[in-house]
């Protein structure tokens, strides 16, 4: 698995470039921009989950002392906006953008739709003034249960779009599934449950917007893909790209929640139209926490039912499933995150016959959208439950289960093509089973077990489990990523300028950019310096996602690097070189049996996990998590090991702590002090990280991608060793104490 | 619905009395719209989150008495209302003599929030989850209250009224809360559940404290104090009474807690149920009063 020439910076733990400002405080993120003469935003939330906006009346608020303006959907030149449908309304209401919208846009769907942005010489004003803002409604019926929703006669949340709430639908079919159970030793039947997540990034939605020197609409908020950012504002506004700027400032965590709209179009819109009135100041607004719990999209929930079947000898045989997942009020990415649900499925294991049906549904919920994982850490706690009930059926050791049907070079996946190599779950299943204490033996993997030395109410156990996910974008979107390199300098090369737009989301991406551009020119660190994150002058970097930018942007980077080289070779001076790297072809589901080439790489892992279970309190403690991730080639391995630790420990939340509570639409955990996540306190003792090194052909230096890994088997592995502890299967996530206590039968 | 608050506090007006005397005039000049403020930790959440909008927050904290910690060996410890919890938690007499309340004002929290965090703030709060309540409850204390007409005393145990609701009029300003000396020989131990181990509030908290008491049929007197499980925090006295009467073994204890578990009134929310928390003093007061027991048999 080594390199093969040796390496100046790629592999190397190097410091962060972005910790010294960081650390300092002199790093600015969204929310510590100021500028001169700024004026401050608010906006008023619908506060209700369906209804259709009758009136507004903003005679009271704009007399309000220290207003300058009140911007409604009368302000909006085309009222519509989405990642990937247009199908939200920027402002709730009638006005001139309706034109040509697919949607209505004077109805809410959910309770953070936006009705109207108040601007005025203080925060404390513009509060005020929003609060003096009188909407008329008229209530909507409203569906807040995805599996209701579905029923013919449930209250449509998009009417416009069709007569059925269900908005999403994936479909697996191959081989012959009866065929297939008829072959099965041993068949589990199982439901499950999963929640809602929220990103709870350090820092809530903020920003700045101005009009800039060259007259463009400028945003300066945190996001992850300055590009779609920026097309989504300008079309709102009916202006062209061009004139639409957008600059990401440091970013405090993003996980997904950053990929759709928070405050971009509104304070575009309203920078943009003060201009207009003849008021060029820039306009700021910072959320707070609230604000961002219920403004932004969250984990897509799922109730996930599955009928697997395995043979005599522990193989795969069928697999039938049915998944139904909360799309809540809008599109938002809910197309793309199921048909990663729909894949991963089958975690990482070869199935001949499969049927499977996948099921986004709409309702007056907050929309749910990406989330580190993009839609596999459901399917795979479903599969991976399913591979550990299957292995206790047939008395198998639970590594043994998963070595026999891990997906092997060549194995079609459950879209009915070959999966692109090579495949490495094996190597991860063994390099964590190894590290975790599981022991090879002539007929298979084997758990020693251990002898339990707690109190009688402290129950050890250790549990197991495995995942994959697509690197990139999948189902046909022509995947690319731009750079620049310049080279200056005379005799030799003095400095380094790269440009790439690529968002640094806390993940450390700008230190793995800089480290690679080092290493394709052949200089030290110190003579590159990076240009980042502005889309005027830099192309489409793609997004922060899809653990997708060390290969990407490494990738063009690469590229670049290389072709101002070679003008460096022609004696140009200075040597600049742009470069597009594309990814090879995918193709979408068909529509029928899913049959596709959905993803051009993919990247494996695989967890154990001890824990002690009280069972007086229902407390679950984790004393040791194993993560083998195969990344390919770590370029930094401190920082493989920092997004290992973190990717743990927001998993643990989820399948431990988050308990995410609504009632009708309403969020009844909407603070950091009723929606809990783990403490300093709360996460396992130890993070054991095994750096798993199998070389992507396509990767950058062999790199694969790593972002999402780490979350990926997590709450699968914490079940199956809670089982091991106690003795039950716990099917619906999250671990709650409460809901442990009540599986122990003990409340 | 309230969704939109403050990424930051509202305005309000800081004022700082030279005088108790002053600052009780001030207080019953402008009720309802002016608040005594310690620490801060909880007022300022609530003004952030729009529930209370004081337009005037009144320091006490620089006024007579209320920076003392002072333990006098013949009558107990005074604990004025500005002296913050870690320094409660690093004094070497409520260490030798108190370590119950050490104990319960280690559990508050970060660190961070303790150097701001009183126990006379804790109190007045009067949170049913107020996590050095009990620990002051069960060594019987007294508090200390500044009126406009002078001084007052009021025991702690008939200081709560409801959740959020003490009997403190207008200019009230508690200075300092009293604890008599610990009983001879006793021995506590204060039990937390918090939904993680950091910051969030108690959703059972058990305080139990025990000494030996040649008066009473058992030979030993054993204190509860319950936390989060009814509208104020609660003593169970049927349980003290049973142990009171009782021989102290597993199985007396195991009543004992069954009684304190009958005898809380907890509520659903959204932290717990009242089915969880309900259990969970049942387990926690067993566990707290063998924890007592085992360290003074």
């Amino acid at each position: 698995m080594s390199l093969t020439r040796s390496t100046l910076w790629v592999g190397q733990s190097l410091p962060r470039v972005d910790a010294p400002g960081k650390v300092t405080g002199e790093t600015q993120y969204s929310g510590d921009l100021s500028m001169p003469g700024m004026l401050q935003m608010k906006i008023l939330f619908a506060g209700r989950p369906h209804a259709r906006v009758v009136k507004i009346d903003t005679t009271q608020a704009e007399a309000a002392p220290g207003v300058v303006a009140i911007f409604t959907a009368k302000d909006v030149p085309v009222n519509e906006y989405g990642l990937q449908w247009n199908d939200q309304p920027v402002l709730c209401g009638r006005g001139q953008g309706e034109k040509g919208s697919r949607v209505a846009p004077d109805v809410v769907r959910f309770i953070g739709d936006q009705v109207a942005i108040v601007v005025a010489e203080t925060e404390k004003a513009a509060a005020h003034a929003r609060d003096l803002i009188h909407v008329e409604y008229e209530e909507l019926p409203a569906v807040f249960d995805p599996l209701a929703a579905m029923q013919p006669g449930a209250p449509l949340v998009h009417p416009e779009l069709g007569d059925t709430n269900i908005c999403v639908h994936d479909r697996l079919r191959k081989g012959d599934v009866e065929a297939g159970f008829a072959k099965a030793e041993v068949i589990v039947e199982s439901e499950y449950f999963t929640p809602v997540q929220e990103h709870a990034y350090l820092q809530p939605e903020a920003g700045l917007a101005y009009i800039d020197e060259e007259g463009r609409v400028t945003i300066k908020a945190g996001g992850q893909w300055t590009h779609t950012d920026r097309a989504q504002i300008a079309h709102a506004l009916g202006v062209s790209d061009e004139e639409v700027r957008v600059i990401y400032p440091a970013i405090g965590g993003a996980f997904g929640g950053r990929e759709d709209m928070s405050v971009q179009i509104v304070l575009a819109l309203a920078a943009w139209r003060l201009d207009q009135l003849g008021v060029r100041r820039p306009v700021k607004i910072v959320w707070s926490r609230k604000e961002s719990i219920i403004g932004h999209c969250k984990r897509h929930p799922m109730r996930l039912r599955a009928k697997w079947g395995a043979s005599k000898d522990g193989k795969l045989v069928a697999a039938e499933t049915e998944i139904i997942a909360d799309g809540g009020a809008y599109m938002y990415t809910s197309n793309k995150v199921l048909g990663n649900t729909t894949i991963t499925s089958t975690g990482p294991y070869f199935i001949p016959n499969l049927k499977t049906d996948v099921y986004g549904v709409y309702t007056n919920n907050i929309p749910s959208a990406a989330f580190r994982g993009f839609g596999a850490p459901q399917a795979l706690f479903m599969a991976e439950m399913q591979m550990d009930k299957l292995a206790e059926k047939l008395g198998l050791d639970t590594v043994e289960m998963r070595r026999r049907n891990a997906l092997r070079d060549g194995d079609t996946l459950g879209v009915g093509t070959p999966v692109p190599g090579p495949v490495s779950i094996l190597h991860c299943i063994e390099a964590a089973a190894q590290h975790a204490g599981w022991e090879k033996e002539p007929d298979g993997w084997r758990n020693v077990k251990r002898e339990n030395v707690q109190p009688a109410n402290l129950k050890r156990g250790r549990g197991f489990a495995c995942g994959f996910k697509n690197v990139g974008f999948s189902f046909g979107y022509k995947e690319n990523s731009w750079a620049r390199v310049e080279l200056h300098g005379d005799e030799e090369i003095e400095g380094v300028v790269a440009a790439h737009a690529g968002a640094e989301v806390g993940q450390g991406t700008h230190t793995v950019m800089v480290q690679m551009v080092a290493e394709a020119v052949g200089v030290p660190l110190e003579k590159v310096t990076l240009m980042t994150s502005d889309s005027a002058g830099m192309g489409n970097p793609g997004s922060a996602s899809a653990s997708r930018m060390t290969l990407m942007a490494g990738n063009a980077l690469k590229g670049a690097a290389e072709a101002a080289l070679a003008k460096w070779e022609a004696e140009e001076r200075p040597a600049i070189a742009e470069y597009t790297y594309r990814a090879p072809e995918t193709t979408p589901f068909d529509k029928e049996s899913g049959y596709s080439t959905p993803n051009f790489a993919y990247a494996y892992v695989a967890q154990a996990v001890e824990l002690e279970v009280d069972t007086e309190t229902g407390f679950i403690k984790i004393l040791r998590v194993v993560s083998a991730d195969d990344v390919g080639q770590a370029i930094n391995p401190a920082l493989v090991e920092g997004q290992i630790e973190g990717g743990v420990v927001q998993a643990q939340g989820y399948a431990l702590m988050e308990n995410f509570i609504t009632r009708d639409g309403y969020v009844l955990t909407d603070q950091l002090s009723t929606y809990l996540i783990p403490t300093i306190l709360d996460i396992p003792d130890a993070v054991d990280s095994v750096i798993v090194e199998v070389p992507s052909p396509i990767g950058p230096w062999g790199a694969r991608g790593l972002g999402e890994l780490p979350f990926l088997p997590l709450a699968a592995a914490i079940a199956a060793a809670v089982h091991d502890a106690t003795g039950v299967w716990f099917d619906e996530l999250p671990l709650t104490p409460e809901r442990v206590l009540r599986g122990l039968g003990k409340i | 619905m309230t969704i939109n608050t403050h990424p930051t506090l509202p305005e309000f007006e800081y004022v700082r009395p030279e005088t108790l005397a002053e600052a009780s005039e001030f207080l019953t000049r402008y009720p309802g719209e002016a608040r005594p403020f310690l620490g801060g930790t909880d007022i300022f959440v609530r003004m952030r989150d729009g529930l209370i909008t004081p337009n005037f927050l009144v320091d006490v904290k620089k006024l007579d008495g209320t920076n003392d910690l002072r333990f006098e060996p013949q009558a107990g410890l005074t604990l004025g209302a500005a002296v913050n919890m870690n320094r409660v938690i690093a004094s070497r007499e409520v260490q030798a003599h108190y370590p119950l309340l050490a104990e319960a004002c280690r559990s508050v929290a970060s660190y961070q929030l303790r150097t701001r965090a009183t126990v006379v703030g804790n109190i007045c709060n009067a949170s049913p989850a107020g996590d050095t309540i009990g620990a002051c409850l069960v060594f019987n204390g007294v508090l200390h209250i500044h009126e406009v007409n002078g001084l007052r005393q009021e025991p702690l145990a008939e200081f709560f009224l409801g959740p959020g609701k003490t009997t403190l009029k207008p200019g009230d300003i508690v200075t300092a809360i009293h604890l008599p000396l610990p009983p001879k020989g006793c021995a506590g131990v204060y039990l937390k559940l918090g939904r993680n181990k950091l910051s969030d509030l108690s959703l059972v908290g058990v305080t139990a404290l025990g000494h030996p008491d040649p008066s009473l049929p058992s030979g030993y007197r054993f204190r509860l104090a319950l936390a989060s499980v009814a509208p104020v925090p609660l003593v169970p006295t049927q349980a003290e009474t049973y142990l009171a009467n009782q021989p102290i073994t597993p199985e007396t204890i195991r009543e004992a807690a069954h009684l304190a578990a009958e005898a809380c009134a907890p509520i659903d929310d959204l932290r717990g149920s009242a089915r969880y928390r309900k259990e969970m003093v049942r387990n926690l007061s067993a566990k707290a009063l063998s924890e007592v027991w085992e360290k003074l048999k």
